[in-house]
């Protein structure tokens, strides 16, 4: 077990830089997930600590030694790749033992290494068999045993599940969670899939065009976004954006109207420096977080368009009309029948429970 | 149904008329000829007469002999060289990778007269290169062409220079299938390089290793162009003789048909013989 840390890692694909200098400490025993759009450099920081790509500036260290001249094979760590990358000229049994074998550890401890993890991922039938006569669900289980096998320090995930349908996805889910609190293990796992990422993680690394946006727990990422982009990644269905425009200040909060609702006005408690009048800003609504008419601070008038009824919870596509520009917004309501064709829907929002954003997406608290 | 297939058919018949007056007829043909006594018109059916001569012939085995002699040091010599330069050019830090593949594929393009005769001038006993760089390291001139062990190494030389880029770009678009990330996993799991190459790359390039070795044992079995041109119709004194050139011999200059074609099923048979063998010697576990 160890900690790994990255120290203004840098990383540059000839003259374009790809990662921009990114600080992030991972405790003993941590399992934190890398998320982040196609593009983000959240893969090429997971290859760069496993040493598969070479650092361009800065420092990575795994149980406080600094390994950026160490060999990736000594570095103590097993990866688990997106396209499960076995040999596929090998029974699952000689995928979960070559690596030892070919390292000369003795054949008792190989053999026992292989019969812990053929335990711990339930794959002892299929010992026999190869690659091509596995399931989506088995490979990436033979992938994930021959990880467990290297008894590494850390195990790094490069989007494991992205390649398995959506019910498998939640078994495996359940199994690397599982997994983790067996092996108590530092775990560092990168998906695009922001579900997986709250799911799974103790903590979330959120990047975007190579760099770091926030380092937080999935609940505080939630509720205490560091900026638009963090807000707008985090959570499914996406939180709403409102166009608005500061119009004045009233002893410490501000008063801003929302441009595409016809004038509708909400006053905002701030402990930041307000923003200026007359400044544009961005109101951010999460779909759970419109109430019934009247019950919060600021009424809104939609137009339902489309319903999705998905049992427990319904999801109301609604827009906000021709008055100024039309803007799209999802709201959570109540399971109902509600059929949302074209009729009038009033919400309301309230202040504690939307956030304010300036121009440049930084949030304003 | 029928009646697409009908039409279908009418489209395939002038390449079926074709194939069959020019190919599948002579192929049977052939066949048939080669139970007939063909030395004396007109032609009369004896089956034993060639397939017996063939049997008993001196000029026959010293054929066979020369050929399996090439096939099973040069074939297994040319692949291994072709794995090499593939593992060459598949290599990230090899520069201008493009004109490598080019220039390991050119010498199939070269015209086999241009190349025999480069060969026979290079190999000279008095103004060629190949004895002057030898003379050049001290060691004496070699008479390649009056000997049998020098003359028969010339082909395999020559054979091997024309086919190995061949075989070499076949095995390349083969190393360029296996995934990059099977090599990282590997890397991750501290198996050497070297390691990886006999445990991973060879075992999962062995089909494609196995279609070269039938491709160049279907030619090795037929080599003509070699013997005939560089070694002087299989120079000296039938040392080169190929079953290719015996064929030709007794065909084309003694006009002996019958023999001639008992002699090319034999070849053909020997082929399939041998490929269904290296086949089945390397098929996969099931």
């Amino acid at each position: 077990m160890a900690a790994v840390t990255l120290k203004n890692v840098i990383k540059r694909f000839g003259v374009f830089e790809i990662v921009h200098g990114a600080n992030i400490d991972i405790d003993d025993g941590e399992f934190v997930v890398f998320v982040g759009p196609s593009g983000c450099g959240k893969s090429t920081l997971l290859r760069m600590i496993a040493g598969l790509e070479d650092i361009s500036d800065g420092e990575i260290a795994i149980g406080g030694k600094v390994v950026n001249d160490v060999e990736a094979a000594d570095r103590g760590i097993a990866m688990v790749f997106q396209s499960y990358a076995l040999y596929p000229h090998m029974t699952v049994e000689q995928n979960l033992s070559f690596g030892l074998r070919m390292t000369g550890n003795p054949k008792a401890d190989t053999e026992r290494r292989v019969k812990r993890a053929s335990e711990i991922l339930r794959i002892a039938e299929l010992m026999k068999r190869r690659p091509r006569q596995l399931s989506g669900g088995q490979r990436q289980r033979v992938a994930i045993g021959r990880a467990i096998v290297r008894e590494p320090q850390v195990f790094l995930f490069d989007e494991p599940l992205s390649n398995l349908d959506a019910e498998l996805r939640v078994q495996m889910r359940v199994e690397i969670s599982r997994l983790h609190k067996e092996l108590g293990v530092t775990m560092v796992y990168v998906t695009h899939d922001q579900t997986e990422a709250m799911t799974l993680a103790d903590r979330i690394v959120v990047l975007n065009a190579g760099n770091i946006e926030q380092i937080g727990a999935p609940l505080d990422l939630y509720d205490d976004p560091a900026n638009r982009f963090v807000a707008g990644f985090v959570g499914s269905p996406k939180m709403n954006f409102l166009a608005a425009k500061m119009v004045g200040a009233d002893n410490g909060a501000a008063v801003v109207e929302l441009v595409n609702h016809r004038g509708a006005r909400l006053r905002k408690p701030l402990s930041d420096a307000l923003p200026a009048t007359g400044g544009d800003v961005v109101l951010g609504v999460r779909p759970e977080h419109f109430f019934d008419a009247g019950q919060g601070d600021c009424d809104l008038t939609l137009k339902a368009d489309v319903a999705e009824h998905l049992g427990s919870v319904s999801y109301v596509y609604a827009n906000s009309g021709t008055g100024g520009g039309r803007e799209e917004l999802i709201i959570e309501r109540e399971a109902s029948r509600h059929r949302a064709n074209g009729d009038d829907l009033v919400v309301s929002i309230k202040a504690d429970r939307s956030l304010l954003f300036d121009a440049t997406g930084a949030r304003i608290r | 149904m029928r009646y697409q297939n009908a039409t279908a058919y009418r489209f395939l018949a002038p390449y079926l008329l074709i194939f069959s007056i020019f190919w599948l007829w002579p192929i049977i043909d052939s066949f048939l000829i080669s139970f007939q006594a063909t030395r004396t018109v007109p032609w009369r059916f004896a089956p034993t007469f060639n397939w017996g001569r063939l049997i008993g012939d001196p000029a026959f085995f010293n054929a066979l002999k020369n050929t399996l002699l090439i096939l099973v040091i040069q074939v297994p010599v040319m692949i291994s060289l072709a794995i090499v330069m593939a593992v060459l050019l598949n290599s990230p830090l090899l520069k201008a990778r493009g004109l490598f593949r080019f220039a390991f594929f050119a010498p199939v393009v070269v015209g086999e007269v241009a190349y025999s005769a480069v060969f026979r001038l290079m190999f000279n006993l008095d103004y060629g290169i190949i004895n002057k760089l030898l003379n050049g390291i001290g060691l004496p001139s070699v008479d390649w062409f009056t000997n049998v062990t020098p003359a028969m190494a010339v082909i395999m030389m020559a054979v091997t220079w024309r086919w190995a880029g061949y075989n070499a770009i076949i095995l390349l678009a083969g190393l360029q299938s296996i995934p990059e990330d099977v090599y990282e996993a590997a890397t991750l799991d501290r198996v050497s390089k070297v390691k990886q190459f006999f445990y991973i790359t060879l075992p999962l390039l062995k089909p494609i290793i196995v279609f070269c070795a039938v491709l160049s044992i279907i030619g090795t079995m037929q080599l003509f162009t070699e013997p005939f041109l560089i070694t002087e119709r299989g120079g000296p004194g039938g040392g080169t003789e190929t079953l290719g050139l015996l064929l030709y011999r007794q065909g084309f200059r003694s006009l002996n048909f019958g023999y001639a074609s008992a002699v090319a099923y034999t070849m053909a048979g020997l082929a399939i013989a041998i490929s269904l063998v290296q086949i089945w010697l390397t098929r996969e576990p099931k």
